[in-house]
């Protein structure tokens, strides 16, 4: 069993808010709202970042890539876990799209949204850059209704 | 098991009003009468034409409590995830236009990654023992006076 005391406020935001969307889905909207407001309170609780610029986001990007999803999918895969392998498959490839969109803002800089909008797949976390909501996500296969634009 | 309607997808052809035994699916709210939808009748599942009812379980088998090496290692690729979506929402509370944008996305994209880290280490259902646990030691933490301590005792006597 995990234990509170290694969780950041940040992790227990995440932890709450994943919660509150499966109640959702279980239309069980009380509970919905309670979770939703534990994620407030911790987020708002969150440590505040030292960093100021995207660039440092890199960095810690490649560190998942290189090496903290390697170890969860050897140990998802040792333990035939199916779900956390599916998490983790779209959960890198989503994380490879950050990093891809980081390398475009390097060069374009305030440029990078002359053309198109952001759009974010709400189901895998995939974002597009795009003048039009997408038809289908090209990670997930979520349809076009899952998309939100960023504004 | 009883009848959920998911309006979002909801065509109002309605021809759940007329399968319906006894009026469940008839209410105001758009939703259905837990009180008067039968356990496990699905007549209106099957009728639904765009597919908008489904039935959903009162009860859910425990789930397994995952080893502790992969929980592990879930937790530590969640705080990575956590650390950039608090970078992502520094730049962006410190940005416009482009960069904001930019930083906006990746910080609500990076949380979607952090809620697969927390469902799937121990975290997937709201009513199982692991999500009980968490909330009672939630009740004992020390937090300051705004931390909403009501939601949680709620919350204990729903899961």
């Amino acid at each position: 069993m995990t234990s509170l005391s290694s969780h950041s406020p940040g992790a227990l935001a995440a932890i709450c808010s994943n919660l509150a969307k499966a109640c959702e889905k279980q239309y069980r909207t009380e509970e919905f709202q309670l979770f939703n407001t534990l994620e407030q309170y911790f987020s708002k609780h969150m440590e505040q970042s030292v960093g100021k610029h995207l660039d440092e986001l890199t960095g810690l990007i490649q560190v998942d890539l290189n090496e903290t999803f390697v170890t969860c999918e050897q140990l998802a895969s040792e333990q035939g876990d199916r779900g956390t392998l599916r998490a983790l498959t779209w959960g890198k490839k989503v994380t490879s799209i950050h990093k891809s969109l980081l390398t475009r803002y390097a060069k374009q800089g305030e440029k990078l949204l002359d053309n198109g909008d952001l759009y974010i797949c709400e189901a895998c976390g995939f974002i597009a850059i795009s003048s039009e909501t997408p038809a289908m996500c090209p990670i997930c296969k979520a349809p076009a209704s899952r998309f939100s634009k960023v504004q | 098991m009883h009848a959920v309607r998911n309006l979002r997808l909801c065509t109002k052809d309605c021809l759940c009003l007329f399968v319906c035994p006894t009026g469940a699916t008839d209410t105001e709210t758009g939703q259905i009468d837990f009180a008067k939808c039968i356990d496990g009748c699905r007549l209106c599942v099957d009728a639904c034409p765009s597919h908008a009812i489904s039935l959903i379980l009162e009860t859910y088998p425990e789930p397994k409590v995952k080893e502790s090496t992969i929980q592990k290692a879930l937790n530590i690729l969640l705080e990575s995830k956590v650390s950039q979506e608090q970078l992502c929402s520094s730049v962006a509370s410190n940005s416009e236009k482009a960069t904001k944008a930019l930083a906006t996305a990746l910080a609500r994209s990076t949380r979607i990654l952090a809620e697969d880290c927390a469902r799937e280490s121990a975290f997937m259902l709201p009513q199982s023992e692991s999500v009980r646990q968490f909330l009672a030691e939630l009740v004992d933490k020390p937090y300051g006076e705004d931390f909403p301590y009501d939601a949680v005792k709620r919350l204990l006597e729903l899961l």
